[in-house]
């Protein structure tokens, strides 16, 4: 999902400059005169078809395996996972499939979950759900057939978890009763296990109906996605790979019974793949009951903010940063790598990607909907005097160099630095303003730009190719949580040979040691306020410059009530109406 | 002549053979990411890494994947699986193939019925105003960026977004055999910007091979003969000037027929071009092998059609 | 007895970016039923062009046509196009010089035949297609029904050139124009369309123009000849009396004996020295002193007119050389050749 995104990001709001003055005080604002962002309204009305336009397509539709913003939108909107962020709420889960939070033993290692009762399959199914149904789903998510892409980070604290990759049960899962789902972990883990319950992985998959399509690798279940057992208020009625994909009302699903927050107002969605987004926009903006189902390119961002300021919105999603090696020399020097933070014009780097429109200055790690956002400093950030000036701090940066050894004030040492860059724009651009910036502090470097697939996968994904600076690195959260948004990119277990997300390779223990508590904290204020406290001292340690939090923009036509779904910065199909 | 189609046929099997090995070793040798790691996603066990590669065959050594491969297209006539698409290779492309064949043919016959007139009239008023004029149009035809052009006419014409509400625009693509009507207005505007380019390229080209051919001997021979300069020009002089168009057609629909991604892209039209072009984007192997073997595969054949087809235009080529 | 074809002070000239190309430049002959009048030149002296404007296919636009052509009682430079194409190909034919690219190459020969059966007559095509093979026939292909279904491609230069005269022939024309129409054969095969075509006019009994560069060429056949040099005509006479006794200097050349200017009277005969002139920018006076070994410098500035021969019925002369010294030069050029040739 990260790797995606920010692909379909670059695209979006590259070359994007609008002189708009935007105040970074006020969080989830846009450019000037865009408002906030759409949240649900009184008096919203049933019926009508929305109409989806989007470039990209799907990737899974399997709940078990889709791990895509569109993805999302589409399974979010068709099955219902135990946990779920309401739209506008993107700092907690609500229940979904579960009738109340989850109850967390005292030693963290046992979680408890109630299933509504009254839930049913729509046809051919149609039985009520049960809590096998998810046991079997997050079983199956570990096998090749559903090969899950997140399982690994999340479900594998689950005891007898190795069985489920050789198809069998997996112990640490029980279910006592038709509506009681108990895990059993092996480490404390259960708060943020919790977290991780709003992960599609825990949409009910019905064993007897299911297995035949599972025995195949891949799965049936996600090739024919309209032969899946639907839970939400809609089913995939019609779905053509590539080209267009159609949800209708699920016969079996009604709120009240249902017990379901989602209003449903459509009474159908007609989603079109691989229209041109430049004419999409346009399409989007003139026409009648549509909305994008991806980034809208700039030509068209500019246009909406224009013209039609009503019809776009711009939704926070993920952080952009500079990682710098801290296990290598010289960056393994923390002054010498403040020196570079106080250095560092992220105004420069923010107009590379389009200024105050595409995003806001980054002061840390956590975005604007991101639990823990505002206990870490909000907008202003943690205070550090290295992130004070968003356009540098030329005499600071010296007293920091200084301080790393280097009594002029420039780096003057013989390591070479060895910084790998996307070779796509605007990603290019930005890497380009960061070598000029390393360049002016005295590094030598040794730049190269690549794909942007491979700058991840062959070098600043691989610790063994010993790079020093990845200057286009981001990252997107499976769930809104602390611990999705910081675990993987800084703790030190989390560095692996392959695939490595912690880029900056930061072995801390004072962050890690706040990461542990963070992270058995259940109480959703408390670990907001906790992760807070992780972001403030990750950004203390200087393992990167962190410099944007992106913004998704959105559009819709005149005559559709839109509501975003702010944890994945995409429409929510469930609560969009038209008018 | 059977014996020249025989072999000409083994050299396609040979050349497709190349072709899918080229595919092969180049997708395979690029430093475009592991598929495997790709679908294992972010943190991943490498044991799933592992059981993930062992399923797509990843783990296999290159010869054997490509062994693989190959037993399975000729055996089986089956193109793969695309994990990223999650549907079989074969079905996709045959899928998609319709949209193609509508776009194509289509817009030969519109640049056809274009540009052929258009080149027969400039030849003949070489000079003239109406000459200058078309060529001058024809020249624009040829620069225009056929994106460019298509945002353009939708722009324009189109009946959502366009200034004069004329046709059906983008993103309305019907089968012709679910509502044929939606398919012929839907397909109006993208036939039209994909011959725009094409008529105006033949149109050249038939002008300069007929003014060329009007100067030969046999024309004067002919108007000797006391024919009508109709007659001289339509029967003497574009039946020699249109023969080397006749191979320059066969190759463009090969070509077209393995996928006109710009138009299939800008009208959203499912054809082949675009689902190469996702392929590629994707790094989806598979599906850029069977994409790839397709196209080659037209193109080869309409080479095969253009040579068997110049033999009875031309009865000065005979093979052996 | 009037002739058949009627060319009076024909004048062509083309408008071309260098400047007026006067083609022909005054020319007049007449040719009548039975008679073969052969036409003599090297390239560029307007023979050609001459020859497609009696057929008008000079017309255009850059073009500009003077004089009269009267064939039937009619100015064929006065016709509009559709008349004169009706006599096109029907009563005037014509045949050209290289048969391989005067045949279309993707037409199969009969088919050639048959449309020009069909572009003067109402004839079935079966009916065509018979006539084509007679036509064929008549020329001397041999198997000819099989040979008409062949594409020239498959023909030999000799048959190619009998098969455009059996083209030609399709509607019985009264006059055949043959511009050089052996120059592109070898030589066994050259004697063997002459002997045709005077076949032909015996049994058909129609007028040819034949034109060549060859003397030689029109020698076999011709009863009148005209030398053509610059556009113009500068000797005319009966064939016997042009060979026996050649009155122009330009003439003497063409017959492959002239003496260089700077060789001594019994040096060995040769071609004539120098270029055609431009047509563009004519050399003032003799359009031929440039090249003449006998120029005096008033012909540098008299233009020399078309005059009768004294004593010498039809035979014409466009020379400004004193009469009695030309007869003088011939005889001495005369008896050289014959002794070269001894």
């Amino acid at each position: 999902m990260r790797h995606r995104l920010l692909t379909v990001l670059a695209i979006g709001a590259s070359a994007l400059s609008l002189a708009a003055c935007g105040n970074s005080k006020s969080r989830n604002e846009g450019p000037a005169g865009v408002g906030g962002l759409p949240g649900p309204v009184s008096g919203q009305k049933s019926g009508g078809t929305l109409k989806v336009l989007s470039n990209e397509g799907f990737e899974h539709l399997d709940p078990g395996s889709s791990y895509f913003q569109l993805d999302y939108e589409v399974v979010y909107a068709t099955q219902r996972p135990l946990y779920s962020f309401k739209p506008e709420v993107p700092q907690r889960t609500a229940p979904d499939l579960a009738a109340a939070p989850a109850t967390i033993s005292k030693d963290q290692k046992t979680v408890t979950v109630k299933i509504r009762s009254g839930v049913k399959y729509s046809p051919p199914v149609n039985r009520e759900v049960t809590s096998a149904d998810v046991k079997y789903a997050i079983e199956r998510a570990f096998t090749p057939a559903v090969a899950n892409g997140y399982a690994a980070s999340y479900f594998t604290a689950l005891e007898g978890v190795d069985a489920a990759a050789k198809g069998k049960p997996i112990s640490g899962i029980e279910t006592p009763d038709a509506h009681t789902i108990v895990f059993k972990l092996t480490k404390p883990f259960a708060a943020t296990f919790v977290n991780a319950l709003s992960l599609p992985i825990t949409v009910p998959v019905p064993k007897e109906y299911a297995a035949k399509f599972d025995k195949k690798a891949p799965s049936g279940y996600d090739s024919k996605p309209t032969q899946q057992a639907f839970t939400g208020p809609y089913v995939i009625k019609d779905y053509q790979p590539g080209k267009h994909l159609v949800l209708a009302r699920n016969p079996s699903w009604d709120a009240k019974t249902a017990g379901d927050y989602r209003p449903a107002y459509v009474d159908r969605v007609d989603w079109t793949i691989g229209a041109d987004p430049n004419v999409a926009g346009r399409q989007i903006l003139t026409g009648q009951g549509l909305v994008s189902g991806d980034t809208p390119p700039a030509p068209i961002v500019t246009r909406a903010v224009q013209t039609a300021k009503g019809q776009i919105s711009f939704t926070p999603l993920g952080n952009r940063y500079i990682a710098m090696n801290t296990q290598l020399p010289p960056f393994d020097n923390v002054n010498l790598r403040k020196a570079v933070l106080a250095s560092f014009d992220r105004k420069a780097l923010q107009l590379t990607r389009g200024g105050v429109s595409a995003g806001d200055i980054a002061s840390h790690f956590l975005p604007p909907t991101a639990p823990g956002y505002a206990e870490a400093g909000g907008a202003q950030g943690p205070g550090f005097d290295f992130l004070k000036n968003p356009s540098g701090d030329p005499a600071l940066a010296a007293s920091y160099m200084k301080k790393a050894g280097y009594p002029s004030g420039k780096y003057t040492g013989k390591e070479k630095v060895v910084m790998i860059g996307d070779n796509n724009d605007p990603a290019a651009k930005t890497a380009q303003v960061a070598l000029e910036q390393f360049r002016k502090l005295g590094f030598d470097v040794a730049f190269r730009s690549v794909q942007h697939e491979t700058m991840y996968s062959k070098f600043c994904n691989v610790p063994k190719a010993k790079v020093q600076v990845c200057p286009n690195v981001g990252w997107l959260p499976d769930f809104s949580d602390g611990y999705a948004y910081l675990y993987a990119p800084f703790n030190s277990k989390a560095i692996v040979p392959e695939n490595n997300s912690n880029w900056p390779q930061l072995k801390d223990p004072q962050v890690d040691a706040a990461m542990e508590r963070a992270s058995n904290t259940a109480d959703p204020a408390a670990r907001a306020k906790a992760w807070g406290q992780v972001d403030r001292l990750v950004t203390g340690a200087a393992p990167a410059v962190p410099w944007f939090w992106d913004r998704q923009p959105n559009i819709q036509s005149k005559n559709v009530q839109p509501v975003i779904a702010q944890w994945n910065a995409a429409f929510d199909l469930a609560f969009t109406s038209i008018k | 002549m059977g014996r020249y189609i025989i072999r000409r046929l083994l050299w396609v099997v040979v050349l497709l053979l190349v072709v899918s090995a080229t595919t092969f070793l180049v997708f395979y040798a690029l430093p475009s990411a592991d598929p495997a790691v790709l679908r294992a996603g972010k943190q991943p066990d490498p044991g799933l890494v592992r059981s993930i590669r062992h399923t797509l065959g990843l783990d296999q050594p290159i010869y054997v994947q490509f062994y693989r491969y190959m037993e399975r297209l000729i055996v089986h006539g089956d193109f793969g699986y695309s994990y990223t698409n999650d549907a079989d290779v074969r079905t996709q492309i045959l899928d998609r193939l319709p949209a193609t064949i509508s776009l194509t043919v289509g817009a030969v016959i519109l640049w056809l019925a274009i540009g052929l007139p258009v080149g027969i009239v400039s030849a003949v008023r070489r000079r003239k105003p109406i000459d200058r004029i078309s060529m001058g149009a024809a020249l624009v035809a040829i620069s225009a960026p056929v994106y460019w052009l298509g945002l353009v006419s939708l722009y324009l014409f189109s009946k959502d977004i366009g200034k004069v509400h004329l046709f059906p625009g983008a993103n309305t693509y019907q089968p012709i055999s679910k509502d044929a009507g939606a398919w012929l207005g839907s397909l109006i505007m993208p036939w039209g910007v994909l011959a725009a380019s094409f008529a105006a390229f033949y149109a050249r080209l038939l002008r300069g091979n007929l003014i060329e051919v009007m100067s030969e001997d046999y024309i004067r021979t002919a108007r000797a003969k006391g024919l009508a300069e109709r007659t001289v020009i339509l029967r003497h002089g574009v039946r020699a000037a249109i023969t080397p168009i006749v191979t320059v057609l066969g190759l463009d629909i090969g070509i077209l027929l393995g996928g006109a991604i710009l138009t299939e892209s800008v009208f959203n039209v499912p054809g082949i071009g675009r689902l190469a072009y996702d392929a590629i984007q994707r790094s989806d192997l598979p599906m850029i092998q069977g994409t790839v073997l397709f196209g080659a595969l037209f193109i080869v054949l309409a080479n095969l059609v253009v040579d068997i087809a110049y033999a009875f235009l031309d009865p000065r080529v005979r093979y052996g | 007895m009037t002739a058949l074809l009627e060319v009076s002070d024909l004048r062509v000239q083309f408008a071309t970016d260098d400047g007026v190309v006067r083609a022909v430049d005054g020319v007049s002959y007449s040719v009548h039923a039975g008679r073969t009048l052969g036409i003599v030149g090297e390239s560029g002296s307007g023979k050609s062009v001459g020859a497609l404007t009696v057929m008008g296919l000079t017309r255009a636009e850059n073009t500009t046509v003077t004089g009269s052509v009267m064939f039937g009682g009619e100015d064929l430079l006065a016709l509009p196009d559709a008349r004169l194409r009706a006599i096109r190909g029907n009563e005037i034919a014509m045949i050209f010089q290289d048969p391989l690219s005067s045949l279309h190459p993707y037409y199969r020969v009969g088919d050639q035949l048959v449309e020009a059966v069909r572009t003067h007559r109402d004839a079935t095509r079966p009916a065509a297609r018979e006539r084509a093979v007679e036509l064929l026939d008549l020329v001397g292909i041999p198997d000819a029904h099989r040979r008409a279904r062949e594409y020239p491609h498959e023909f030999s230069g000799g048959m190619r050139q009998r098969a455009m005269i059996a083209m030609a022939l399709a509607n019985d024309p009264k006059l055949l124009i043959a511009d050089e129409p052996t120059t592109a054969l070898d030589v066994t095969v050259q004697a063997q369309i002459l002997d045709l075509l005077e076949r032909l006019q015996r049994e058909l009994g129609m007028a040819i123009v034949i034109i060549t560069h060859d003397l030689g060429v029109v020698a076999e056949v011709a009863d009148d000849i005209a030398v053509m040099y610059a556009g113009r005509i500068v000797e005319r006479a009966p064939a016997a009396t042009l060979f026996d006794a050649p009155r122009h200097p330009y003439t003497w050349g063409l017959l492959g004996s002239i003496p260089r200017m700077d060789a001594n009277r019994g040096a060995p005969l040769a071609p004539i020295a120098g270029r055609p002139p431009s047509l563009i920018s004519r050399p003032s006076g003799c359009a031929f002193h440039p090249r003449c070994p006998y120029v005096q410098d008033s012909h540098t500035r008299v233009d020399p007119l078309l005059e009768p021969v004294a004593g010498e019925p039809g035979h014409d002369v466009a020379c400004l050389l004193d009469d009695s010294r030309r007869r003088a030069l011939w005889a001495e050029l005369d008896a050289v050749r014959g002794g070269a040739a001894a």
